[in-house]
């Protein structure tokens, strides 16, 4: 058996299954203390004082950290905005303000958690409350309160594409469409919230056992906040529980790190333990940018989109987080993946005291694509044109120039994608009119059909109106805009006259999605030597070098690459009587572009992952209820290295995308989280989510990828909630521009005076 | 979180049971199926020192046939037997509609029909069907026992009648008229949650196809069951006919309820809620009840 292209069980499966696998929170060492976060709970407030007097002479308490035990007090992926501890006392500017709930005060460090917890009672913090600015409408205001008092305004970062001349572009417009939409938070609800261990080991070392997304990464940010050199940090990941962005940023892993030295440097070499609530997790993390944008494009009558307006603002919350990054992915996803000779796009992350926006599955492009797509299906309903249609007349082919005026990279499978996901939900291309949709879904209740299962539970019979619709995706593939990733992987092959044992040594996190199994499978796979002979060393930044962040779906794309040559390498070796034989490569994949300031230009990313989906749903015109009955989702892989993982992160994006665009509604009210629980943060159950949900798999070789594989675990996310708004559309005749679609969004879209109308 | 600490007491006997109550008093609590209950301390919004634990007095877990042809069913019955028992399906078929909507099956594995009455969740559906059904609920203490009518047991949000040295034993369902139908519907965000508003419907009809008795309770809409009485006492005597159900469904939610909104669905919304699942409970109710007629 080829072992690419084999759906082996994933190898940690069995320790997942039987709870052998060990996760931080699992972890206890001897003689360990634990450790609980004061959190601001206020979203805005300069502290005067903070006295720990009481809650260092609490029973249990080893010690209590404030910010003026944070050697370098700040921290951030793309700019060191926030404080690791908020309060008077450090040298870090603006240090004594909190900017939201999360912001971390204190730590109290105790012999038990419930004792660690009493004591956080008794940490007495004066506060002085500041005006919240509680939305992006409210922190763009002239006169409004600054997020960062050193900051001249509360915006953080501004994009604008400008291709062509918009005004001809409009002028030569046949129709023209408009609207303004809204997307909410989200949040990850990972398996397991934040939690790790640290301690110091032998050598002098800190050891911080987490969960996360990139163990180089968090060893230089906490180097950083502590002021040591990084070879005096060991990150290490156990079973991370779920990640989708959300551990991308620094939650536990510098407060462990600093209580661990702290206490070490006071004499006491005690482990020290952290887990997190979910509430904690909740308030602790980074969510989903929401996002406002308003859009107005324009098409010939012949279906020809001549110009593509948007105005776009994400909320980046109290700090930075990787919102710069994700404003550059929405920037260029808000026009979709169409050719589009015009194209003017003004796009901004602005500061407010929410929880900060940061990287959540699809990383700007779930949002980028809501406008792009939305406006697509408007604007084919405006025309009179089938979707299908419309859509290939516009669409990124090989060849085709991006809005940023670079070609796209060779390997543009939107076309391919486009076409099979048409056929497969019915369409037929006739060859005079074009795309010819099926006919209308009959009536009926689609769930009494064996064939096709439904979760529904209904109600009483009610009227159920069914409708479809579709919208497609893409999304890059590995880092953007001029960052210069790597990659690197390391492959021994050890024994005598055959191969033996092979050791695979990588850092990159496999956070739930299989990665490993992956990389396990392309040694294989190049070596020729059975599965079982693989063994992995990953995630420990004493054993591994750099292998960037499992994010931008890039971890099968760049450690395949990596690993593959690393193979190759010590094959070579092999042959030529090196025992063992190690091959070690560091992939550098092709260097891209930052965008210009005034045009946008740029060549921004390595390559890209496509995706179209259709969706079938149905609506109760009386309650607002939609259901999610039938989804298809036809995801260009390249090579699917492992075809059931990549089924599993298709059927999970669908369910976690269908969470975002009708059940999870995050709610804050000036900066106050209401929805901090699971109990209130309705994330989709086996109960909500679709049964049938039909995964297509493309195998279109990406020429940069290993094997020809590209990333496309964000993909499946990116296009379903413009589907399930047309969908709606279809099904009662009302155009929703404001996710999520919750019962009583839809009735009151439904009740609309004189909006029944849709287009121009 | 973890609960507070408490005092565990689990008896094997009604009696036993009764006595650790009337001796802890308002420190006691007794645990049924614990699923309301657990996570209430687990979150310390309850903290009750003491905790009498049934689920070991096999006195109270039963269905069995009432002398009145109806059911008595013990107030330790789990959750998941109401929704697969036989006698429960012929004899109160509208308990077996209503199950699939409480929670989730894991939950109704655990919890009772008892402990669901006692803890008096607004938003509960066993509270209002067993309304709906006419219910009297038999309640012991050391001092006696006495029979509650099930309309008059809940008195508030998570408040009802019980004493704290008494405990809720047993429910007593009578048997259905004939030419009577049920209907028991419900909106929520989501599956298993709590509702955003539910509605039991019961009419019985007489010979000439008017509405000899009618009942109408909601969840959601107030502070306990809400039994839409105004709505009630328009199709009482009257012809149920598609315009009658319309008009009481909208009396119903214009006069009988008073919701409230909070983070899943605005006041309006609810009321609207109410006027629809009226009249679909209404309207499903009357097509059974003709159905029998026939």
């Amino acid at each position: 058996m080829r072992a690419v292209g084999s759906s082996i069980p994933r190898l940690d499966a069995w320790q997942k299954v039987t709870g052998e696998a060990p996760f931080p929170g699992d972890i206890y060492l001897p003689d360990m203390l634990h450790m609980k976060v004061l959190f601001a709970g206020r979203p805005h407030a300069r502290i005067r004082h903070i006295d720990v007097s009481r809650a260092e002479q609490a029973p249990g308490v080893v010690a209590v950290l404030t910010a003026r035990d944070v050697p370098v007090n700040e921290y951030g992926l793309i700019l060191p905005d926030q404080p690791v501890l908020c309060g008077p006392g450090s040298a870090k500017e603006g240090a004594d303000v909190v900017r939201f709930v999360g912001d971390q005060v204190a730590l109290v460090i105790a012999e038990s958690e419930a004792q660690a917890e009493a004591a956080l009672a008794l940490i007495d913090v004066d506060y002085e409350d500041l005006p919240v600015v509680a939305s992006v409408e409210e922190a763009l205001r002239p006169d409004a309160p600054r997020v960062h008092a050193h900051r001249e305004s509360n915006l953080l970062h501004a994009y604008r594409i400008r291709r062509g001349d918009i005004e001809r572009g409009f002028e030569a417009a046949d129709v023209i469409v408009e609207a303004t939409f809204r997307t909410g938070f989200q949040e990850h609800a990972y398996l397991q919230p934040e939690a790790g261990v640290s301690y110091v080991d032998e050598d002098g070392r800190i050891v911080v056992i987490t969960a996360g997304q990139w163990v180089h990464e968090d060893r230089q940010q906490i180097a950083h906040a502590l002021a040591l050199p990084e070879d005096r940090i060991v990150v290490r990941y156990v079973g991370i529980g779920g990640a989708f962005g959300g551990r991308e940023d620094m939650s536990v892993q510098i407060i462990l790190a600093l209580a661990a030295w702290r206490l070490h440097q006071r004499g006491i070499r005690r482990p020290v333990k952290i887990v997190w609530s979910r509430e904690e997790s909740i308030i602790g993390h980074h969510k989903r940018h929401a996002m406002v944008a308003r859009a107005r494009w324009g098409a010939t009558r012949d279906g020809r989109v001549v110009a593509a307006q948007v105005d776009l603002v994400l909320d980046a919350g109290a700090y930075a987080y990787t919102s710069t990054k994700v404003l550059g992915n929405a920037t260029l996803t808000c026009v979709g993946p169409y050719e589009i000779p015009n194209v003017w796009v003004d796009a901004r992350a602005v500061y407010t005291n929410n929880i900060p926006g940061g990287a959540f599955r699809g990383f700007g492009a779930p949002q980028g694509h809501f406008v792009a797509e939305n406006m697509m299906n408007r604007l084919a309903e405006a025309l009179g044109m089938d979707p299908v249609e419309l859509r290939e007349r516009n669409i990124l082919r090989e060849g085709s120039i991006l809005p940023t005026q670079a070609p796209v990279p060779p390997g543009c499978s939107m076309p391919e994608v486009l076409t099979r996901l048409a056929e497969e939900a019915g369409w037929r291309r006739d060859p005079e009119k074009g795309w010819q949709a099926p006919p209308p879904l009959p009536p009926g209740d689609p769930c009494q059909d064996p064939e096709r299962p439904c979760t529904s539970l209904e109600a009483t019979p009610g009227p159920r109106l069914r409708g479809r619709g579709l919208a497609i995706a893409y999304k890059n593939v590995g880092f953007s805009f001029g960052f210069v990733d790597e990659c690197h992987a390391t492959v021994e092959l050890h024994g005598d006259a055959a191969i033996e044992r092979v050791v695979v040594r990588h850092a990159g996190a496999d956070v739930g999605q299989g990665a490993h199994t992956v990389m396990a499978q392309m040694a294989a796979e190049v070596l020729g030597v059975p599965l079982d002979k693989i063994e992995l060393v990953v995630s420990d930044t004493a054993k591994t070098e750099n292998s960037g962040s499992a994010s931008a779906s890039r971890m099968t794309f760049m450690a395949g690459n990596a690993i593959q040559r690393a193979a190759q390498e010590a094959l070579r070796l092999w042959h030529e009587e090196e025992r063992p034989a190690v091959g070690h490569f560091r992939y550098i994949p092709r260097p891209t572009t930052p965008y210009d300031p005034e045009t946008g230009r740029s060549d921004p990313n390595i390559t890209y992952g496509y995706v179209g989906q259709y969706v079938e749903v149905e609506v109760d015109p009386e309650t607002g209820h939609v259901a999610l009955t039938r989804v298809i989702s036809v995801n260009d892989v390249g090579k699917a290295i492992n075809p059931q993982l990549i089924e599993g992160q298709i059927e999970g994006a669908v369910s976690q995308a269908f969470g975002w665009a009708v059940t999870e509604d995050f709610r804050v009210v000036e900066g106050r989280p209401l929805t901090d629980r699971l109990s209130t943060y309705l994330i989709p159950t086996i109960w909500d989510s679709p049964l049938n949900i039909q995964s297509v798999i493309l195998e279109i070789p990406d020429p940069q990828g290993p094997f020809g594989a590209r990333g496309m675990a964000e993909m499946p996310f990116i296009p379903l909630a413009a589907a399930i708004v047309a969908a709606v559309r279809d099904a009662i005749g009302v155009w929703i521009d404001e996710l999520p679609l919750t019962p009583e969004r839809v009735w009151r879209a439904l009740h609309r005076p004189a909006e029944r109308e849709g287009g121009t | 979180m973890k609960p507070a600490p408490f005092k565990y007491l689990a008896p094997r006997s009604l009696d036993e049971a009764l006595a650790h109550l009337a001796e802890h008093g308002y420190d006691a609590k007794p645990l049924a199926g614990g699923q309301s209950l657990v996570p209430a301390m687990n979150f310390r919004l309850a903290a009750p020192a003491v905790l009498v634990d049934l689920n070991r007095v096999k006195e109270l877990f039963y269905i069995r046939s009432g002398d009145d042809g109806g059911l008595r069913i013990g107030a330790m019955t789990r959750q998941a037997r109401l929704e697969r028992d036989a006698l429960i399906a012929e004899r109160a078929p509208l308990i077996k509609e209503t199950m699939p909507y409480v929670a989730h099956p894991q939950i109704r594995n655990r919890g009772t029909y008892g402990g669901s009455l006692a803890h008096a969740d607004p938003a509960a559906e066993l509270p209002a069907v067993t309304i709906a059904l006419g219910g009297r609920l038999r309640v012991q203490s050391q001092r006696g026992e006495r029979w509650v009518p099930a309309e008059e047991f809940f008195v508030g949000l998570f408040t009802t009648v019980l004493e704290p040295d008494e405990l809720l034993v047993e429910i007593a369902l009578p048997p259905l008229p004939p030419r009577t139908g049920w209907a028991f519907t419900e909106v929520s965000r989501r599956h298993g949650d709590f509702a955003l508003v539910g509605a039991a419907a019961v009419v019985t009809l007489d010979e000439a196809g008017k509405c000899a008795d009618v009942r109408l309770v909601y969840t959601g809409v107030g502070e306990g069951p809400v039994v839409a009485r105004e709505a009630m006492a328009l199709l009482r005597g009257e012809e149920p006919t598609e315009e009658a159900i319309r008009e009481a469904a909208h009396k119903a939610a214009q006069v009988d309820v008073s919701p409230i909104g909070d983070i899943h669905a605005s006041a309006d919304f609810r009321r609207h809620l109410a006027d629809v699942l009226g009249r679909r409970a209404l309207t499903q109710a009357v097509a059974r009840a003709r159905g029998q007629a026939s």
